[in-house]
């Protein structure tokens, strides 16, 4: 009796339209998620930054992976300034589709200022009709100001929001998690392996950092832990004559 | 038109000359030098000979027509179909128009006032026809005529009221027909047969006996809303506010209609001639004000100062200039369809509608015209890519890029010949040691078209680091035995 008026009150004390807490994103790896207390936090930015520029294509990859486990089929923004579009290429529909992606469900925005990045971001946060939008910028410091309204506008909508850097850096930033990614060779002997990736944690304000080799397993569509395939220390492929399975 | 310098000079006569042929001739005299009875036509040296002391200016006609199209663009205040007819008239169809002023006299008294105001010397002339209107303001009594009243005051006027090419003025004067009274009466056919059917096509039009359409400058928008201040506005939130009314005075009229705005101008009138066009495009018809109004906001933040009000605006139009039936759901769409149109709309009058694009599958098998990036705003369904989807699966194509470059570079390697994967590669001055390679994938050339490039190779490569390339080797060895170039190699996007 008291356990039913205690759960009809709490109904009540939350506002309409919000559910209790922040939704959460499990990436599906037990020893990720306990580090994240349950997932990555949705309604969040997310700081994602390449160890070099020539892994920013591994941490594409990194973050439509997050973007497809975030809704079946998600409709999503990618927001990148014309210089990142002529360096490191533009998104390829071909290449989303095989991500397990509807190209259809994309936009792209490109923009000429790093203030009309942060701008479009926070629209296209403030839309329900947006799953996840994903910011790319190339380097230079970003005002914290404008991460604390993204991270409000995201906290609005429960959109997934990530902000991609070309660098890691070191400025003062409220996302919620930050992460280094770079790719991590997974050659086999029958050519080059699947998307696979060097992920570390080095800020998480809900828990503990950490290192894992993720790999993106497109026939199922979500991330796989790949340490216990290959040892991270030594890249064993650069000795042919040693062949590791 | 350009300022003369010095005072010692600003009394001086000036007259505008032109190149006519193979003379120097005034093409226009001001009053001080009508008095010296310079007139435009004079050969520019006779006029020196006759009075050395004038000042000479060269014509800009660019500059000119770009002065009578602003002032035609300022004309839209009274009506929506201003014509230029160059080099020197505009043509104002105020039918409907004038109750507006409180009658013709009253608009053009306004009009005259507003003119003189701007220091223009203008001769104004009201008829029932352009043609009428035409020889009143340049050759006779500028006023008002009623229709019907054309005949009687065009019989005085000479032949060149009618807008004639010289040559048939010239042929017309050599029989002695100087005034249009001369052949009003005249027998038709043989008027014809001797000077062409223009002389009567003129004087039928001029007499009203035949319609002569007006091509406005600018297209009529099917729907328009105007307002006009007592005061002059300047502030940003008022112009949006204004915008905001006006809209809703629209969406009465579309509703009636069934009709969604797809592109809405806003013309704002300053006090000092000048007219700011600010136009918005929307992804799916409109007519809900707010949103309209709230396109405005992003087009004006986007324009900042460029805005510049001046001394304010004392008039504002929103017009509609392209209308779609619009259907009071979307379907298949519901709630979020129309917000995420609304989302697009907004990026779309900040940015740029180029800026906001989807990608479009396209049918084409060459990986960069595979598909092609449109603007959000002008497709509402993007098709195409369950085919390709579908394409992929049935054909086990082998992975794409993630990312592909704008255009695909050029690398150096060592690759084995004549099909082998390349060994090692340099991108952007980086040496990559290839370590795991998969292919050729075979994408041929457009045979059928002269462009088409050679065959390429595609190889999914991995470099030492673990970074996974698209390269792909144009051409191939064995046709260089009949004369082809030497296969180059490239890198076309980059793997996750």
């Amino acid at each position: 009796m008291i356990a039913r008026l205690r759960q009809r009150l709490l109904a009540l004390q939350r506002p309409p339209g919000i559910t209790h807490g922040p939704d959460i994103l499990p990436l599906g790896i037990s020893a990720i998620d306990a580090a994240l207390g349950g997932g990555l936090m949705l309604g969040a930015l997310h700081e994602i930054a390449a160890s070099g520029e020539v892994h920013l294509a591994a941490v594409t990859g990194f973050a439509l992976g997050l973007v497809r486990l975030a809704a079946p089929a998600p409709r999503f923004f990618w927001i990148v300034e014309d210089m990142a579009v002529a360096e490191s290429g533009a998104l390829h529909g071909a290449g989303l589709d095989a991500f397990g992606l509807t190209p259809e469900r994309h936009v792209t925005i490109s923009v000429a200022h790093r203030r009309d990045l942060l701008w479009a971001m926070e629209e296209a946060l403030r839309c329900r009709a947006v799953q996840a939008v994903i910011g790319e910028i190339r380097g230079g410091e970003i005002d914290s100001v404008a991460v604390r309204r993204l991270s409000h506008a995201a906290a609005e909508s429960g959109a997934l929001a990530l902000l991609l850097r070309a660098s890691p850096s070191n400025d003062a930033s409220t996302a919620a998690t930050r992460w280094i990614v770079h790719t991590s060779s997974a050659a086999g002997p029958h050519g080059p392996g699947a998307p696979r990736f060097v992920a570390h944690l080095v800020r998480n304000r809900r828990g503990p950092a950490g290192s894992w080799i993720l790999e993106w397993s497109d026939s199922n569509g979500q991330f796989i832990l790949a340490t216990h395939t290959q040892p991270m220390a030594t890249p064993a492929l650069n000795r042919p004559h040693r062949q590791v399975a | 038109m350009r300022e003369r310098d010095d005072a010692r000079r600003r009394s001086a006569p000036l007259v505008i000359t032109g190149k006519r042929g193979n003379v120097e001739i005034l093409t226009a005299v001001d009053d001080a030098a009508e008095q010296l009875s310079l007139f435009p036509g004079l050969a520019l040296a006779q006029a020196r000979a006759m009075h050395p002391g004038i000042d000479v200016v060269a014509e800009n006609t660019d500059a000119d027509l770009a002065l009578l199209e602003s002032i035609a663009d300022w004309c839209l205040r009274y009506t929506p179909l201003v014509a230029c007819d160059a080099p020197d008239s505009l043509l104002l169809d105020i039918s409907g128009c004038a109750h507006l002023y409180g009658g013709e006299q009253k608009l053009v008294a306004d009009l005259r006032g507003r003119l003189e105001n701007a220091g223009f010397a203008f001769s104004l002339a009201v008829a029932g026809t352009i043609g009428a209107a035409w020889a009143a303001a340049h050759h006779g009594e500028p006023a008002s005529y009623a229709c019907g009243e054309e005949r009687a005051f065009l019989t005085p006027l000479p032949l060149s009221a009618l807008r004639l090419p010289p040559t048939t003025l010239a042929s017309l004067a050599r029989v002695g027909l100087k005034c249009i009274g001369d052949i009003v009466d005249l027998p038709r056919a043989p008027l014809t047969a001797r000077f062409g059917s223009e002389v009567l096509r003129q004087l039928n039009r001029a007499l009203g006996h035949e319609h002569e359409p007006l091509t406005p400058r600018l297209p009529v928008a099917p729907y328009v809303a105007e307002q006009r201040f007592a005061e002059p506005i300047a502030r940003e939130e008022d112009v949006l506010a204004i915008t905001e009314r006006l809209a809703r005075r629209l969406q009465f009229a579309m509703e009636r209609r069934g009709d969604g705005a797809r592109r809405i101008e806003l013309a704002l009138f300053r006090t000092d001639g000048v007219v700011r066009r600010i136009t918005a495009g929307t992804s799916r018809p409109l007519r809900n004000p707010g949103e309209i109004g709230a396109l405005f906001v992003e087009r004006l933040a986007a324009l900042g100062d460029a805005l510049d009000p001046g001394f304010g605006f004392d008039m504002a139009r929103l017009s509609v200039l392209v209308a779609e039936p619009c259907q009071p759901e979307q379907i298949g769409g519901g709630e979020d369809a129309a917000e995420l149109c609304r989302l697009v709309d907004r990026l779309s009058a900040r940015l740029g509608a180029r800026r906001v694009r989807r990608l479009v599958a396209q049918d084409s098998h060459i990986p960069e015209l595979a598909e092609v990036a449109l603007p959000a705003q002008t497709i509402n369904d993007v098709a195409g890519w369950d085919v390709f989807h579908r394409y992929r699966k049935e054909a086990e194509l082998s992975p794409r890029p993630l990312r592909l470059l704008t255009r695909p570079e050029p690398i150096e390697t060592v690759a084995e010949v004549p099909d082998g994967p390349p060994l090692r590669f340099r991108w952007r001055r980086a040496l990559h040691e290839v370590i795991a390679a998969e292919g050729p994938e075979r994408i041929e050339g457009t045979w059928w078209s002269e462009h088409g490039g050679p065959a390429r190779d595609y190889f999914r490569v991995e470099d030492k680091s673990g970074l996974r390339f698209w390269l792909f080797r144009a051409g191939l060895y064995r046709d260089l035995a009949q004369g082809a170039a030497a296969p180059t190699w490239f890198l076309h996007g980059t793997f996750a």
